[in-house]
Order: C-alpha cells, then sequence, then structure tokens
C-alpha cells in the first residue's frame, strides 16, 4: 500500500487558524512584518512564530527591504496538500466505478 | 467558500435500481465496504475497512435522510473525519443522475478542500506545481479506503 509523501511540517502549518489566515492575506500581496502584526491584531514576537512555522514549512519567503523584512507566500508544498484532496476523489471516483459494474452485474 | 466534494455520474439504469444498490446491505458491501447498514432514519451502522495508524478501519454513520428513491445521506465519521455523505438521484432520460457531496470538512480540513476545489488556487497548482508532484504518485495506484485513512490520520487534527 503506498504512502504519499505528506511533510508533517506543512500539516502543522496549516493546522493553525491564523496561519491559514495569514496565507490567505499573503496571497494577495507581498507584506511587511508589520502589516500582518496589524492585520491580525498580534504582537509582532507572536506573529515572527507564526512566520517561522510557515517559513520552515517552506510555504513563506522573505526578503529583507531597507529596514523592513517582507514576506511572501511560496505555495509549492501545498501540492502536498492537492494530494490529500486528490487522493479523496480518487477513492470516490473508485467507488462509484465499483458502483457502475455493481449495477451492470446485478441487472 | 466551497468545503465539500461533489461528484455527477450518470447510469444506465432507473432511480429504482440504483436506489437499491444505494441502500441494501449487500449491495453496499460490493461497492463500497462490509457494513451493516439498515435503511432506516436514525440507524448506527458502521462500515468496515483496512485499519491504518490512527484509524481503526471503521467509519461510524448514522442515516438522517432516507426519501426514496431521490435521497440518501448518512454520517461519515472516523479516522478524524466528521462529515457526511449524501446520495441525490434524479431521473433522467438515459436513466439516472447520481450527484454524491461529501461534506463538513471542518478547520484544517475544511480549508484544505476549500484551497484546493475553490478560489482559483487549484488552476494555479496543477500549472505550475503538479508537475513535479506527479512523479510522487505510484503509475497507475489506486486508493483504497485504508490509504485514505492514512492520510486523514496525519493531519494533525
Amino acid at each position: 500500500m503506498p504512502r504519499p509523501a505528506i511533510s508533517s511540517d506543512v500539516f502543522r502549518a496549516v493546522a493553525d487558524e491564523t496561519r491559514r489566515a495569514m496565507l490567505d492575506r499573503l496571497r494577495e500581496e507581498e507584506l511587511p512584518v508589520l502589516a500582518l502584526a496589524e492585520d491580525f491584531d498580534l504582537s509582532l514576537p507572536a506573529i515572527s512564530q507564526h512566520l517561522r512555522v510557515l517559513k520552515e514549512a517552506g510555504l513563506v519567503a522573505d526578503r529583507q527591504e531597507g529596514r523592513q523584512r517582507m514576506y511572501r507566500l511560496t505555495p509549492r508544498p501545498l501540492t502536498e496538500i492537492f494530494e490529500w484532496v486528490s487522493h479523496y476523489e480518487d477513492f470516490w471516483r473508485g467507488r462509484l466505478s465499483a458502483l457502475r459494474r455493481h449495477l451492470k452485474e446485478k441487472s | 467558500m466551497s468545503t465539500e466534494l461533489r461528484f455527477v455520474e450518470e447510469y444506465p439504469y432507473p432511480p429504482d435500481r440504483v436506489w437499491r444498490a444505494l441502500t441494501t446491505a449487500e449491495a453496499i458491501a460490493d461497492w463500497l465496504m462490509p457494513n451493516n447498514f439498515e435503511p432506516r432514519v436514525g440507524h448506527r451502522f458502521e462500515m468496515r475497512t483496512k485499519p491504518a495508524p490512527g484509524f481503526d478501519g471503521i467509519v461510524k454513520c448514522e442515516v438522517t435522510v432516507l426519501d426514496p428513491p431521490k435521497q440518501l445521506a448518512f454520517t461519515w465519521r472516523g479516522g478524524g473525519l466528521d462529515t457526511v455523505a449524501t446520495f441525490t438521484l434524479e431521473p433522467i432520460d438515459t436513466g439516472t443522475r447520481l450527484t454524491l457531496v461529501h461534506s463538513g470538512f471542518k478547520g484544517m480540513k475544511g480549508w484544505m478542500v476549500s484551497k484546493i476545489l475553490g478560489g482559483g488556487w487549484r488552476s494555479k497548482i496543477l500549472r505550475v506545481y503538479l508537475p513535479a508532484a506527479v512523479g510522487r504518485i505510484g503509475p497507475g495506484g489506486r486508493y483504497t479506503a485504508a490509504t485514505l485513512a492514512n492520510q486523514v490520520s496525519c493531519s494533525h487534527e
């Protein structure tokens, strides 16, 4: 039974509601830490901690711009999530095909 | 935001025939999983598959809608999921159109389903990122409920 490659980091990163909201926000535009902290009404250490988890999962990247650190979304690791949903879809598609076979054989 | 999986199939048999396949324990065992289903609202039943880490292999269900031959719904709980499966039948010229909706994904799983199925992430992921991931999926691999549960069990929720 093949066990799909799933990085626990990505799941850990998106398990938190605030971090999911941060990903949604960063999907719109690149933002400095301060703006994110304001958007989410969080302290700088708290927002930095969330960003660290997202960065370790490869979901965001940062760069220095003047005195600000800018964060942007790097969604490639979300392909693992895509696979999670795809397997679900495959499961039901397989079952619905089995239903078709069942109907054919028993009719 | 869409947090449900939806499938539409057309079968060349009348709704009564498809309804029987959806609401008879023996038939369900043939196309879905071994079970102790009974066609009665409020009936609790279990479907059994191969256990996997974090999943005892039992899907716990309760019939919530039974409207022959139009709609069947039951809860789908187990392996960290608390969801609902709804089957809706419509007569069409060529037989029956079956719509299956698997809904109720909450929290992280709801977000994952909605990210993928709505909001354009899917198209970007398909276009840009998926080619890299395809290599990791085994050739012609069919995924069973046990594999599925495996995935669910590593989701930390």
